[in-house]
């Protein structure tokens, strides 16, 4: 039997994680210089077989990967579903794991140069895998029991990260914050999966597609899933615990705590349209998506507009950019079942998704770019940070790009996105494109402030040191991915965007 | 939904945007330059000011903090602003509550209108 690499490539995108992650502390042992190589290996190896499973699943198309099945690709799909782990490789799953990808390769080397003087690195780097593994097996899973197991896995390790730094007090607050909710938030999971076992016996995605008929029970469970995966993705009211492990997070993985917030908003939106929400009441889904979306966007921007210290500010700010996504996508499953779907909801549908993979990047960046600030002065009161452009000229430049991107300025690609939500949120209703427009103000007037008090004026002489080479890297990784994003948005919707929305809505391979 | 009567259509280039962008700024900087070569420097040229009064201490140091931008927006605001912030406590309690608060109105929703 022929191996083929491109097909088995979602098993890797899961294997090279975890095997790099147990190999870096035994690398360790041998020599720092050799563990860093290796962390490297692994995440370019990742992100290497993110784009064989890309390039086949749009060349080629979707598929299920089947493990353990004497092919890759069984005919008799039935006779697996109900003992074997699968995988769905669709164009959402792309979608998911580039967004993942990117982040991931820029934090990672943006860490060397960052983390150099912390002890103990060995556990941060396997960490960081593990985080890697995880988010990437929720995202490309095909069964509500291995959701679990990587939910729970990425938990863990996020947890993990965010607490290590525990000379810090508050790192390890923050950290016990996230577990607590992360386990309450896991065994609400379980327990909505135990659910579904109970009345259909399969665990599936494709046979519980099938399978629900909008019981009693089925609606409790969808309840329990939309509301756990949403406090997952930081959506008001539930997101009070994202400025707390965002900001206390080591820097150079904050941005990478935030994906794994992505990827159960990813996670939400497979279960919504892929296996529960659809055969409950489409309609309902969407709405309560749209509620929580406002919220989400409203409170967010708002509580930005107060802060003070430079990490929170961006915290929150991505806790209003979740909204926009919630919203845009809500109003695509909220269109579902009408002639409205043609009209305006699949293009709301590629404005959410599109929003997804460039706020996983510009928010990544200006994480990044604030962290490179709060690295070099040890300051992150914006009272009293000031006229680091003398210093820091390149982290400026960075900053302003995600900052601007953010704020959804044209020509930057979160206009793009953006144009597609207003528009199309517009026919829905008037009032929610009017609500993403003024957030859109305000968030202009957040990351303005942000950038005027830490940036601008005369130089207060606060740059302690330089930035390291390693850590403007990985911004200037981010920067020139935002720019593409920026020249082509077409391209990027017409190959990646639009694909994704037709894998999210059709039925199941 | 409302009926709008709106087709979507329209376009949005990137690169014609900073073609433009790229023009406006020529001529910008052509403007400046013309304006720029009949400017004469004095004393003062350049000094901050607040409301016409000299600011006190050094002029060169000045500079705005966080707290101060937008203060007028939030202190207008303060019926909104007030419980927002203060309920961001920072308790795992308070955060455990939003949660089961949530729960229970998505359920009753859900239950309410399916």
């Amino acid at each position: 039997m022929n191996f083929d690499i491109f097909v088995h490539s979602p098993a890797f995108i899961l294997g090279i994680p975890l095997l790099f992650a147990f190999l870096t502390p035994l690398v360790n042992r041998l020599s720092e210089q050799l563990r860093n190589v290796v962390f490297g290996i692994g995440l370019v190896l990742t992100a290497f077989f993110v784009g064989l499973m890309s390039y086949q699943v749009l060349t080629e198309g979707s598929w299920l990967y089947v493990f353990g099945a004497n092919q890759p690709e069984p005919q008799n799909l039935l006779s697996y579903f109900y003992f074997r782990i699968t995988f769905v490789a669709d164009s959402f799953a792309v979608l998911a794991t580039i967004t993942i990808s990117i982040t991931a390769v820029a934090a990672g080397i943006y860490s060397y140069g960052f983390m150099k003087d912390e002890t103990g690195l060995n556990k941060f780097y396997t960490l960081f895998l593990l985080t890697l593994a995880g988010v990437n097996g929720m995202v490309l899973t095909g069964d509500l029991f291995n959701l679990f197991v990587w939910f729970e896995v990425t938990s863990v390790a996020s947890c993990a990260l965010v607490a290590f730094r525990n000379y810090r007090g508050r790192s390890v607050e923050a950290a016990l914050k996230y577990m607590v909710l992360s386990t309450v938030g896991g065994l609400l999971v379980l327990f909505s999966i135990g659910l579904m076992y109970g009345q259909y016996g399969v665990l599936n995605y494709a046979l519980l597609t099938q399978s629900i008929s909008g019981t009693f029970i089925d609606k409790l469970a969808l309840g329990l899933l939309v509301v756990i995966f949403a406090m997952k993705a930081s959506s008001a009211p539930m997101h009070m615990w994202a400025p707390d492990a965002y900001s206390e997070a080591p820097g150079s993985v904050t941005p990478f705590i935030a994906i794994t917030s992505l990827g159960s908003l990813f996670v939400l939106f497979r279960l919504l349209f892929g296996v529960i929400g659809v055969n409950v009441d489409p309609s309902v889904s969407g709405t309560l998506l749209i509620i929580l979306g406002v919220l989400s966007m409203i409170v967010g921007v708002t509580m930005a507009l107060v802060q003070t210290d430079l990490k929170r500010l961006i915290a929150y700010l991505s806790v209003s950019q979740v909204g926009y996504m919630m919203m845009a996508v809500g109003v695509g499953l909220a269109t579902l079942n009408s002639a409205d779907y043609q009209n305006f909801g699949t293009l709301a549908m590629k404005g959410g998704l599109f929003h997804m993979i460039n706020d996983g990047v510009y928010k990544a960046l200006l994480f990044l770019s604030a962290v490179a600030v709060v690295h070099v002065t040890d300051i992150r009161s914006l009272n009293k940070l000031g006229g680091l452009a003398h210093d820091m000229p390149y982290t400026t430049v960075f900053f302003l790009i995600g900052a601007l991107s953010i704020a959804g300025i044209p020509p930057l690609s979160g206009f793009s996105s953006k144009l597609l939500i207003y528009q199309s949120v517009y026919l829905y209703s008037p009032v929610l494109a009017i609500v993403a427009l003024v957030v859109s103000i305000i968030t202009l007037a957040v990351v303005g402030k942000a950038f005027f008090n830490a940036f601008l004026g005369p130089d207060q002489g606060l740059a302690e040191k330089k930035v390291p080479s390693s850590m403007l890297f990985g911004m200037g990784l981010l920067t020139v991915v935002v720019i593409i994003f920026t020249l082509f948005p077409n391209l990027i919707v017409s190959e990646i965007v639009s694909p994704a929305v037709k894998a999210l809505v059709g039925v199941m391979p | 939904m409302i009926d709008i009567g709106i087709v979507l259509e329209g376009i949005w280039s990137p690169i014609v945007f900073i073609l433009v962008i790229i023009l406006a700024s020529i001529v910008a900087y052509w403007l400046y330059r013309m304006g720029n070569s009949q400017y004469e420097k004095t004393e003062h040229s350049g000094d901050p000011f607040i409301s016409g009064n000299r600011p006190p201490g050094d002029i060169r140091k000045i500079h705005v903090g966080g707290d101060n931008l937008f203060w007028g927006l939030t202190k207008a605001l303060k019926d909104y602003f007030d419980p927002l912030i203060e309920g961001h406590t920072g308790k795992l309690n308070d955060y455990m509550y939003w949660v089961v608060v949530t729960l229970a109105v998505v359920l009753v929703y859900i239950y309410l209108v399916v």
